[in-house]
């Protein structure tokens, strides 16, 4: 068995898999403090919730974009795992071409959903849309070259700016309003956050298709908000939950040597 | 000459108005331990620095959306200009405008003065958008009734949350990029925020016009409107004193007849 680790600014998603079919998944929030001991225990205690031992993990694979937890996680991956993981970043084989103007630039994040879009729906130019902390973009070619990327506010911070800056601005819950149109503070607010972003979604996508018309771009969607904002927006094709774990998973993969 | 006030939650913008016209603009920032003295001491000098006569101020019109600087702004124009204010959403002051929220209180002032002065200079079947801390979106129907909006998450906190928030990226400069599609950190952020907040008030907009099947006509006011208005689909007119033109309009309803306005025939 495999496990992967995405570690995000907000949230570290978790994984299993067995072959190369996810079994089990968590997620936990990402507190830069935490020391490998906690991570340890906590991880431990999530597989042998689902009747995982250690022993069974043969690999660990992470990315991650919070450069203080890395030490972490590493030292976790030794004390209560014993395989030497493998972590996205310089001399990782990923298998993607990265044509950015400095490749060590892109966010691991980036990179693993882009391996896994190509993987699964690719032969065909790519913009996949991660819904996280940044809404982020990546823009894959024909080839599967990965030709650049946009990075906006994502849809959870945003919404949070909104009640922490603006004094009479409650906090509320992100879902969608049956009308755009608000006769109240919080469906007001409601409408402006989630038809903004769908908005925000199909503006992107929008001027990247006519910046490069002579390709046909297949919009794939991830993250927390992705089925919510697709409902919405009239550019994402489909959703795909599991993309950037499935991504860990290849990169796995393709940095083992033969008959390990 | 007429003392205007838009108190929002990042800037005051203030504006003074004499024979038709808006003689002088300044903004400061919206601090919210200000006392009456530091504001006073700060708008006179303001003042004698454009060598404007304060003492012909005969009048002063507020709109705010912070509470906690009500007070030190009321305290002001008594102590420094010997005035009671006009406070937009103050028990008996006249707005002219029909609302029809389910709580006509809950409207902020900020948006209840951009639907007066839409309606007055652009008239029914007109959508307002403040782009501003938030971004809000005012509806106004063809009866000229204030049917209801949306509040969306503004440009420059949305971008600051960002930076404070995702350990790697760094502060932009929010500007146009060189292309959509960014090749390095710094330009596919500020594609992200520009092409993103563009879409967000054209996403709205949309929407709104599908929903009441009805044309409108859209203008913009705040800060970033001009940057967001050159990629914008859906916005058709810019209006950067929008607030204070209708906080003008407001101290005309209720004074009328004053000699404040009476050079202006």
């Amino acid at each position: 068995m495999i496990l992967v680790l995405d570690v995000g600014n907000t949230v570290i998603t978790l994984g299993v898999y067995n072959g190369m079919q996810l079994q089990e998944a968590w997620r936990m929030a990402t507190i830069r403090e935490r020391t490998e001991d906690e991570l340890g225990i906590l991880v431990k205690s999530m597989l042998a919730d689902k009747g995982i031992t250690t022993e069974r993990i043969e690999g660990i694979a992470i990315s991650s974009v919070v450069p203080p937890l890395m030490y972490a996680l590493e030292r976790m991956s030794y004390k209560y795992f014993r395989p030497s993981p493998v972590i996205v970043g310089p001399g990782v084989k990923t298998g993607l071409n990265i044509k950015y103007e400095n490749p060590r630039e892109v966010g691991a994040d980036r990179i693993v959903n882009a391996v896994a879009a190509w993987d699964k729906y690719g032969g065909r130019p790519l913009i996949i849309v991660d819904f996280g902390t940044a809404t982020t973009f990546c823009v894959l070619n024909g080839h599967g070259d990965y030709i650049g990327g946009v990075v906006a506010p994502g849809v959870s911070i945003s919404a949070e700016a909104l009640f922490h800056r603006a004094a009479k601005l409650p906090r509320i819950e992100i879902t969608r309003p049956t009308s755009v149109i608000g006769r109240n503070t919080i469906h007001s607010m409601q409408s402006g956050v989630y038809y903004g972003s769908a908005g925000q979604v199909d503006g992107i996508v929008s001027r990247i298709k006519e910046d490069m018309p002579e390709l046909e771009f297949r919009v794939i969607a991830t993250g927390g908000l992705a089925p919510l904002i697709a409902e919405e927006s009239e550019e994402i094709h489909l959703v795909d939950q599991n993309l950037t774990l499935d991504g860990l998973r290849l990169i796995w993969d393709r940095n083992q040597e033969k008959g390990v | 000459m007429l003392l205007c006030l838009d108190v929002g939650n990042t800037n005051i913008t203030i504006g003074v108005y004499e024979k038709g016209l808006w003689t002088a603009h300044y903004r400061i920032a919206t601090i919210r331990e200000r006392t009456e003295d530091e504001m006073g001491f700060l708008l006179k000098s303001l003042f004698a620095q454009s060598e404007m006569d304060w003492s012909r101020i005969e009048g002063i019109a507020i709109s705010s959306v912070v509470p906690p600087l009500m007070h030190a702004l009321e305290k002001m124009a008594v102590k420094y200009f010997g005035l009671k204010p006009l406070i937009v959403g103050a028990p008996g002051v006249k707005t002219g405008l029909n609302i029809k929220y389910e709580n006509p209180r809950e409207l902020g002032a900020d948006r209840l003065v951009n639907c007066v002065a839409g309606l007055e200079k652009y008239g029914p079947n007109l959508i307002v958008v403040d782009i501003g801390t938030a971004t809000k979106f005012e509806v106004l129907n063809d009866k000229g009734e204030y049917i209801g909006g949306a509040i969306a998450p503004g440009i420059r906190i949305s971008t600051e949350a960002l930076y404070h928030r995702a350990a790697k990226l760094p502060r932009i400069e929010i500007t146009t990029p060189p292309s959509v599609v960014g090749r390095n950190t710094v330009t596919s952020m500020q594609s992200g925020v520009l092409y993103g907040f563009a879409g967000q008030v054209d996403g709205i907009v949309r929407k709104i016009k599908q929903e009441l099947g009805l044309p409108f006509r859209v203008v913009a006011t705040g800060g970033l409107a001009r940057l967001i208005r050159e990629v914008s689909r859906q916005i058709e007119e810019m209006d950067d004193n929008l607030t204070l033109d209708g906080l003008r309009i407001i101290w005309e309803r209720n004074n009328q007849g004053s000699t404040a306005m009476k050079t202006e025939a």
